[in-house]
């Protein structure tokens, strides 16, 4: 594919809220510039794994080059390069913005800004992008364009008459998008002359290739198989290939200044190349790495035990595998009394821990167990020195501990009026602390720093529940404070048991450990004696329930006829135990009751 | 070896089908009683060398009180190398089949043990059931076995049978209570699948009212002097049914007729259903096999030791595959020793505790 020069070159991105149409857009701009022709057009090219289709989510970032000749008769080179679109994500995305000049801000006609559309849009005019606001999906019957123009224009700071306002699925609007981008995103400013600078924006790892990275060329080219030299980490390889994505990979030897491609590396653990790092050439290196660069740490953690224990080596290989892919995913064997032998995982946050537990689960049809999902706590100890926590069974004894921090995120929430007294009720029960209010459009945008653990828990499913699904929330993480937490220790039959336990807040510990009895309570099936269920605070019992003893569990008549089917009955009835039951101790517990205390629901916190 | 001294005949002739009833019965069709009888024969020549003296024998069915005196007088006296002196001969009774004549003639026929199938004495009962007998016939026809000189009568009850409250339970343990038989069979009623109960929807009544039920007639039986020997069973001491403690034993038995099954030295078969392809058959059968290694067998022997209220056997049962949690049963009084036995406590639950012993994989 031929290179154009410096000129022609147009290195963008689209940012929008999930659902608002960026990959269908995508996947018009390709088409329009015959990049895929018709027939072979898959339904959202980008988006290569079948999950993320389904879950309507990009996790991966790729660059797609197209060729377009825009009005004024020019070839332009057009890099669209893509981004995650999930809060999880927030950094790569950041690293996205950075290998772009411009960004198309899409937001839907029909519903307007969103809480992610404010999030890029802020991120992007940080990374200094031109933004060209476009509003999809008019032809909608509910599409609002001319009011939610006014507000985009507001938002960007322009005039509502330059708001794009197109089709994705009809095609409408779709060229004007393309002369905007070729007009008004500028081209790259690199220095062709200067020693090679490259911003790893993303990287893949290919089964049979190794690691590939997604590379914006900023100063000097790459040029053939040369030696590169990440400025970061310090790691040195040698180029395999260089290329484009069409979206097919197509080599081209080279990457001139300002285009955005790939480079094949042949390393095989995507944990050596970083996401944000700078290359250079060894033989000619630059002095200064390009700036941003940030490691990205796991925000959630939980264990992860195989509901068999005899999965525990298909579980490591599974997390084997998904790791090549996803460099964020952290984990370590971990061993519950509880839950037997399993694997501590970190998590860039609770999307991605969802991902990542339906992967393991489908494509490696396994049976999980997953604890209640954890922050990383940093504790001082009476010693004086910081120790970071991240399972509950790690907290040292309340004497040695002199304080503990915990992570706070800010949230930003957008909710229609009527919803302001719920949200700010709900985040004032998770222990917000009210940082401000602005109305956008006809909605409030409420911000709040929150422990980043009571968003971990069902926060969001919460603010979706008392707001009918109008909010939408995004956040970014805001530091450690001081909190009085305490470790909540749950019972069962007398013994504690570690994978129930978790670090609350002192204030908080009453009201969840008897709604966490209660829950029990109900998830535990009779048993063949009681079950008495406390929960506890440093040995002190604050709350207790029982699950009572069966009363009668005998297989009905059994004659000559009748043994080989009631011995299948019993084979059954073992199988059915054996999916659903953990034995803890002497108790046989449902898996659902180890989601039990991530539920804390309306009551969880307010009857105190 | 002495050979096997359990012999089980199945008797499949029924006037038509009760509502919860998954047996292999034919209804109707009681003119190929005497051809099915043949084959019945047949089938025993043909497995006679299996046989030992016999000890007991369980005539079921169906309703082998349809097939009246005359034939099972030709089956019994079919039996090679025949009956020990002592030998229990059960035989299964419907109430409307029978007449004091009629029972007469078993009796002198060679049965020594009536098990009449009662069910229930309430008359809305016995209709959500589609019994085809009357309460009155069933009394009359437990009052006439009672006087017909059996060694041992039985009776048939069942409890969670769809619109039975505890009142209807009441009534039926005061009936037995006043008709005392030897022993009492009391089962919980099952939803059979693919039966009329099933097919209609019906709910087994809720676990709270069932356990409540269920120790209830254990608690008045005990109370009224029965041994509560089986999860189910119920008897004057030494009136125990000795063919059903073979099986619970896990003894060897040999089952003939339609449906039948057998298990003789580590081998299980069962005889396919249908009478007409039985009969023409002529005591060769088609059967299906099962192949049972001790490590089954060890199972099976726990699975049925467990619904006994006698002790423990651990050199006959072998070793369980959870020793350890023998004292987890003990802390929560559901395990007696010396002898070592499941408490009365853990009978109720003794399926829960099979889990805990055992594992069923
Ligand atoms: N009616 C209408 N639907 C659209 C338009 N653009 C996208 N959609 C639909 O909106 C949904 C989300 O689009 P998608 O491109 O997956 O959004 P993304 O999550 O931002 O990538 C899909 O069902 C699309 O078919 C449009 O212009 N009009
Ligand atoms: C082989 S059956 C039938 C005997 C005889 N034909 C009768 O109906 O009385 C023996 C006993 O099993 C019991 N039984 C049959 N079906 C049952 C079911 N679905 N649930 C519980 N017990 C059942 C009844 O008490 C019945 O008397
Ligand atoms: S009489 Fe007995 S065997 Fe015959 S259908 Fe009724 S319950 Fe079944």
């Amino acid at each position: 594919m031929n290179s154009v020069n410096q000129e022609h070159i147009r290195n963008f991105c689209i940012i929008a809220h999930i659902d608002h149409g960026k990959s269908t857009l995508a996947d018009r701009i390709l088409q329009l510039t015959n990049t895929v022709d018709e027939r072979e057009m898959r339904e959202q090219v980008l988006d290569s794994m079948d999950l993320e289709r389904e879950r309507g989510i990009t996790i991966k970032a790729q660059a797609v080059r197209v060729l377009y000749t825009a009005y004024d008769g020019q070839q332009y080179q057009l890099n669209l390069i893509d981004t995650p679109g999930h809060v999880d994500f927030s950094y790569e995305v950041s690293r996205s913005l950075a290998a772009c000049e411009g960004a198309l801000l899409v937001v839907d006609a029909s519903q307007g800004i969103e809480a992610q559309t404010l999030a890029n849009t802020y991120l992007a005019l940080e990374a200094d992008l031109e933004l060209i606001p476009v509003l999809n999906k008019i032809d909608l019957p509910a599409a609002e364009p001319e009011l939610h123009a006014r507000a985009i224009a507001e938002l960007v700071g322009e005039d509502p008459a330059s708001v794009l306002k197109i089709s994705a699925k009809t095609g409408v609007g779709i060229e004007e998008v393309l002369e905007s981008i070729v007009t008004f995103v500028p081209p790259p400013t690199g220095d062709a002359e200067a020693p090679t600078r490259a911003l790893i924006f993303d990287s893949v790892y290919d089964q049979y290739r190794g690691v590939v990275v997604f590379v914006r060329v900023v100063d000097g080219a790459l040029d053939g198989k040369v030696n590169l030299r990440a400025m970061q980490t310090g790691l040195t390889f040698d180029a395999e290939e260089l290329g484009v994505m069409t979206p097919e990979m197509v080599p081209t030897g080279s990457l001139k200044t300002g285009e955005s491609g790939y480079i094949v590396t042949g390393l095989k653990d995507l944990g050596e190349l970083r996401v944000g790092d700078t290359l250079t050439l060894s033989s000619n290196q630059a002095e200064e790495a390009l700036p941003g660069y940030r490691e990205v740490k796991p925000m959630v953690f939980c264990g992860l035990f195989p509901v068999d224990g005899d999965d525990y080596p298909a579980l490591r290989d599974a997390l084997e595998k998904l790791s090549l892919n996803d460099a964020s995913l952290v984990w370590e064997p971990e061993t519950s009394q509880a839950l037997g032998f399993g694997f501590r995982c970190g998590f860039l946050g609770l999307l991605h821990m969802d991902i990542v537990r339906e992967r393991l689960e489908r494509e490696y049809d396994l049976d999980l167990l997953a604890t209640t999902p954890n922050v990383q706590y940093q504790v001082t100890t009476t010693r004086g020195d910081m120790k970071p926590v991240t399972s509950p069974g790690d907290l040292p004894a309340p004497t040695e501990i002199e304080f503990i921090e915990e992570p706070y995120v800010r949230c930003t929430i957008l909710v229609p009026k009527d919803y302001v007294g719920a949200v700010m009720g709900l985040c004032q029960d998770r222990r917000g602390v009210y940082v401000g209010m602005e109305a956008i459009e006809q909605r409030q945008q409420i911000s709040y720093d929150l422990p980043l653990a009571e968003v971990v828990l069902d926060f969001f499913d919460q603010l979706k529940s008392r707001t009918r699904g109008y909010a939408s929330l995004d956040y970014e993480l805001a530091g450690f404070r001081e909190s009085p937490l305490v470790k909540l220790d749950v019972l069962l039959a007398g013994e504690p048991v570690d994978a129930l336990s978790m670090i609350v807040h002192r204030e908080l510990a009453y009201a969840r450990g008897k709604h966490l009895v209660e829950r029990l309570r109900e998830t535990i099936p009779r048993q063949m004696f009681e079950v008495p269920i406390q929960a506890a605070i440093g040995g002190k019992i604050i709350a207790r329930e029982t699950v009572k003893a069966k009363r009668k569990d005998v297989l009905a008549k059994c004659y000559g006829g009748d043994v080989s089917r009631k011995r299948k009955l019993l084979e059954r009835q073992k199988e059915g135990k054996k999916k659903r039951m953990k034995h803890v101790g002497s108790v046989e517990v449902p898996q659902e009751a180890f989601l039990a205390v991530l539920e804390f629901g309306d009551d969880g916190n307010s009857d105190k | 070896m002495t050979g096997v001294r359990h012999l089980y005949a199945h008797l499949p002739f029924c006037s038509s089908r009760c509502g919860y009833c998954a047996f292999v019965v034919e209804t109707g069709g009681l003119d190929r009683r005497d051809a099915y009888l043949d084959a019945v024969i047949a089938e025993l020549d043909a497995q006679e060398q299996k046989l030992g003296e016999l000890d007991t024998v369980y005539l079921g069915g169906g309703t082998p009180s349809l097939m009246r005196a005359r034939r099972i007088g030709r089956l019994l006296e079919s039996i090679h190398p025949g009956l020990a002196a002592d030998a229990e001969v059960s035989m299964e009774i419907n109430p409307e089949t029978v007449d004091h004549a009629a029972l007469r003639a078993f009796r002198a026929a060679g049965v020594t043990r009536a098990s009449i199938g009662v069910q229930s004495f309430q008359p809305h009962l016995l209709a959500a059931l589609d019994r085809g007998a009357s309460a009155e016939q069933a009394r009359a026809a437990v009052e006439c076995a009672q006087d017909a000189g059996f060694e041992s009568v039985s009776i048939d009850l069942l409890f969670g049978v769809p619109g039975q409250t505890p009142a209807d339970l009441e009534a039926d343990i005061a009936v037995v209570r006043e008709l005392s038989p030897e022993h009492v069979s009391w089962y919980e009623l099952e939803i059979k699948p693919g039966t009329a109960l099933e097919r209609i929807g019906t709910l087994p009544p809720d676990e709270d009212a069932s356990a409540e039920a269920y120790r209830r007639v254990v608690d008045v039986l005990e109370d009224a002097g029965y041994r509560w020997y089986e999860t189910a069973n119920f008897a004057r001491p030494g009136f125990e049914c000795r063919h059903s403690l073979g099986y619970w034993h896990a003894h060897d038995y040999l089952g003939i007729g339609v449906g039948a099954v057998s298990t003789v030295e580590g081998r299980r078969w069962r005889n396919a259903s249908g009478v007409d392809a039985y009969v023409a058959a002529a005591g060769q059968p088609s059967q299906t096999n099962e192949d049972l290694d001790e490590d089954l067998r060890r199972r099976e022997r726990w699975m049925l030791a467990l619904r006994l209220e006698e002790p423990i056997d651990i050199a006959r049962l072998g070793e369980p595959d959870h020793p350890e949690n023998f004292d987890l049963l003990r802390t929560h009084g559901l395990l007696d020793d010396e002898p070592l036995a499941l408490s009365r406590e853990g009978r109720f639950v003794q399926n829960s505790v099979l889990h805990r012993l055992m594992e069923y994989a």
